[in-house]
């Protein structure tokens, strides 16, 4: 530690100044209005083509949101089934949305319900909507595997897009839309399944891809206005750790005790 | 006979994959049902886990935490019983508390595997084990757990008062002497928030595929150490002498890595031989 | 009443104060804080549980729905119906022993084990398919996953001590590396997440939609 600050526990002083600056930058992009400019994501590409190849086929699209409560990468998920819905009712191909998996899924069903809905009706194919492509497969995470293994295996699928917070559930996902033929277009959330998902999935979307993609479709400046404060402060994380290897190379653990104080 | 049947190399790239969960079947089932013995190495992460066991102290309270459902179990089980064997014969005292509905059973399940040890250290309910339950449902209970312990957790798993069990001396965090965690990942990062991050010693007992994300904390000291899935719950029973379920997994655990590197490379000699061939030939036609 | 809890503002304003609650204990040193913070996170823990109660609330209308509608499979939800209750039944009998034992331990958990288990044989042929050297990447890739798919035999270490002191190091950089750039994205994703989500620009948390907004 390098000193202490009164009134502030010790070995916590950093932590609390990152975590002002953090969500003073958030405020300050957000209030700006700007629209921060995001690249493309190449997984968004894979999605279009995908949801096309089901249309020429003239089979179903299979897209998910994942298993969590209202989180990050659940969000992500919900921005990317919007993108999905508005693609599938543009060229006519049958969205079915299996829900469930969590005990925080039942809350974040009535929204992906409306965003699919919204979805057909801005297309003008209101019609096309059939609350029964959104199906709840339990709040158990394996009874719900259980459904979606089975709905892909009955409707053979032309792409699978697995996106938003999967646990362990992702692997058997991912394999069984590999052996009906489909398309898999996944985001791996957890370290622990982005390596088995990259063998298993035709398109990845690794780590931070999924809420980027989200943020560019949705258009949201405050969705926006995150991804560009993480990026800064990813940037400030690299920036220290080339600070401290080069310190404790030289013998001197000033960043260390910086970071400790 | 087809132009290009492709023939041995043709199988060789394009095998069915039902032949793959065949043949890791065959060579699983087969040595449960008749044990080979094989010699097995220790890893440097299992020495390390059983030389920090080796640092409780009797009369030392420890937060034995489920954080996983009963398919979990299955994995990390001969580490569960392994650890509450060395812990036993410490004569450590422990309280079990449970992240998923599925997991309740489980501590009676390690309380009978151990009962001989148990009986013979003469563990007392109340006194020197109690199950608490469910009482992790989300990270706001475990952060209230860190603070407040008696303010969450008046109840054993049965209704009966913790009062005047030896959790009378758990205030917070501060109180515990160490946390064991077993996981598949549901309630460990709120642990290591609310836990390790304010300085109660931890170990943990993680599945496989948890390992990458779980050994940062092991090489910044946040863990004490790391057990590895089901090969490092059969290393620990090796090094405490009590061979269980985990040591009589690994002729398959072994059987079931060597055949999978065959049906690697089997792939590979077909990809060459002909999968290549082919788009070689393509590409010469194209041109 | 029910307007004025509706009123966005005033939700903003009591998420901001729970914030600030939990939040500022963590950093700073003041004792009285420290015991609202407990509280309010005792209180949170227990309404979050009632979640629990929500969701078979939902089921059961849900599942009457279909069923009275006799729609596809409505004869699966009134068997899961049947389920629910009789678990809750079972478990108000006794938790030690009796049928919702017996439930567990014949039904439940060898059905979870299954779907767990089964994971082990999709991990293995998708390494099978997906292990190509089909160019110098893949051919690293390869390498590496060679080198700790034998180390993770346990028999190989008692013969060939040559592999671990590879397959540690490739454990500990690069495989350590990935990890702790993960674990770097996530926590700043979460606590931008959670700024955002405190000053209202997530409606959707507040259960608001993006027209109302």
């Amino acid at each position: 530690m390098l000193f202490s600050v009164p009134g502030i526990i010790d070995g916590r002083f950093i932590g609390f100044l990152l975590n002002i600056a953090m969500a003073a930058l958030v405020y300050y992009y957000i209030k700006s209005k700007k629209m921060v400019h995001i690249r493309r994501v190449p997984g968004l590409d894979a999605i279009e083509e995908a949801v096309g190849r089901s249309a020429e086929m003239g089979k179903p699209v299979v897209c998910s949101f994942g298993i969590g409560g209202f989180t990050y990468w659940t969000l992500a998920g919900l921005a990317i089934l919007s993108h999905v819905a508005h693609l599938s009712a543009k060229t006519g191909s049958r969205l079915i949305v299996p829900t469930g998996g969590g005990d925080q899924s039942l809350i974040v069903r009535p929204v992906a319900e409306e965003i699919v809905k919204t979805a057909y009706t801005m297309e003008g194919v209101e019609d096309q909507y059939n609350p029964d492509d959104l199906p709840f497969y339990s709040g158990q995470q394996y009874a719900y595997i259980g459904g979606y293994v089975g709905v892909m295996q009955r409707v053979r699928p032309g792409s699978v897009i697995m996106t938003g917070s999967h646990a362990s559930e992702a692997m058997n996902i991912a394999e069984t839309s590999n052996a009906v033929g489909a398309i898999t277009i996944t985001s791996g959330s957890y370290i622990s399944n982005v390596a088995a998902l990259a063998c298993a999935s035709d398109y990845i979307l690794i780590g931070e891809e999924a809420p980027a993609a989200g943020a560019y479709l949705s258009d949201d400046p405050s969705q926006r206005a995150s991804i560009r404060v993480q990026d800064l402060f990813k940037w400030l994380a690299i920036a220290i750790m080339i600070l401290g290897i080069a310190a404790r190379s030289l013998g001197n653990d000033l960043m260390l005790r910086l970071l400790s104080t | 006979m087809a132009k290009d049947s492709g023939g041995i190399l043709r199988w060789m790239a394009e095998y069915d994959r039902r032949y793959v969960y065949l043949a890791l079947f065959l060579v699983m089932v087969g040595p449960l049902l008749r044990p080979i013995g094989m010699p097995i190495s220790v890893s440097p992460d299992t020495r390390q886990y059983y030389q920090v066991l080796q640092t409780v102290q009797p009369g030392d309270k420890v937060f034995f935490t489920l954080n996983t459902e009963f398919s979990g179990y299955n994995e990390i089980q001969s580490g569960i019983i392994a650890t509450m064997r060395v812990l036993v014969e410490k004569h450590a005292r422990v309280c079990f508390g449970v992240a998923h509905v599925e997991a309740t059973v489980i501590p009676d399940l390690i309380v009978k595997a151990v009962q001989a040890e148990m009986t013979a250290n003469d563990y007392q309910y109340g006194r020197d084990y109690v199950i608490l339950g469910y009482i992790f449902p989300n990270e706001a209970a475990v952060a209230a757990g860190a603070q407040d312990f008696h303010g969450v957790v008046t109840q054993d798993w049965l209704g009966r008062p913790i009062a005047g069990t030896f959790l009378d001396e758990i205030d917070d965090w501060e109180d515990w002497d160490m946390i064991a965690d077993f996981t598949t990942g549901i309630a460990t990062s709120y642990l290591v928030n609310h836990y390790a991050l304010r300085g109660t010693p931890m170990i943990m007992n993680c599945i496989g595929v948890m390992i990458a994300s779980e050994k940062p904390y092991l090489d910044s000291g946040i863990l004490l150490a790391l057990l590895q899935s089901m090969r490092g719950g059969a290393e620990l029973e090796f090094l405490i002498g009590h061979p269980g379920p985990g040591l009589t997994a690994m002729d398959g655990f072994s059987f079931g890595h060597y055949m999978l590197i065959i049906f690697i490379l089997v792939g590979n000699v077909g990809y060459f031989g002909y999968t290549r061939q082919q788009q070689m030939k393509v590409d010469k036609e194209a041109k | 009443m029910a307007e004025i809890l509706k009123n966005r503002q005033l939700q903003i304003i009591v998420m901001m104060l729970s914030f600030l609650f939990v939040f500022l204990p963590y950093f700073l040193n003041v004792p009285q804080l420290n015991t609202a913070s407990t509280k309010l996170i005792t209180i949170t823990s227990i309404v979050t549980a009632f979640t629990i109660a929500l969701a078979v609330i939902a089921q059961f209308r849900r599942g009457m729905n279909i069923i009275n509608r006799r729609s596809r499979g409505w004869y699966f939800k009134a068997y899961m119906l049947l389920t629910l209750v009789l678990m809750v039944g079972f478990s108000l009998i006794s938790r030690e022993t009796g049928p919702y034992h017996w439930v567990m331990f014949a039904v439940v958990n060898p059905l979870s084990s299954v779907n767990y288990g089964i994971l082990a044989f999709y991990m293995a042929s998708t390494a099978a398919r997906a292990f190509r050297a089909r160019n110098t990447k893949a051919l690293m890739l390869l390498i590496s996953g060679f080198i700790v798919l034998i180390y993770q035999a346990p028999l190989t270490g008692a013969y060939f001590g040559g592999f671990e002191p590879i397959a540690l190091y490739l454990g500990s950089t690069f495989a350590m590396a990935a990890g702790r750039m993960f674990l770097i994205s996530v926590t700043v994703g979460a606590i931008v997440f959670g700024v955002r989500v405190i000053l209202g620009n997530e409606p959707s948390v507040l259960g608001i939609s993006k027209e109302e907004k």
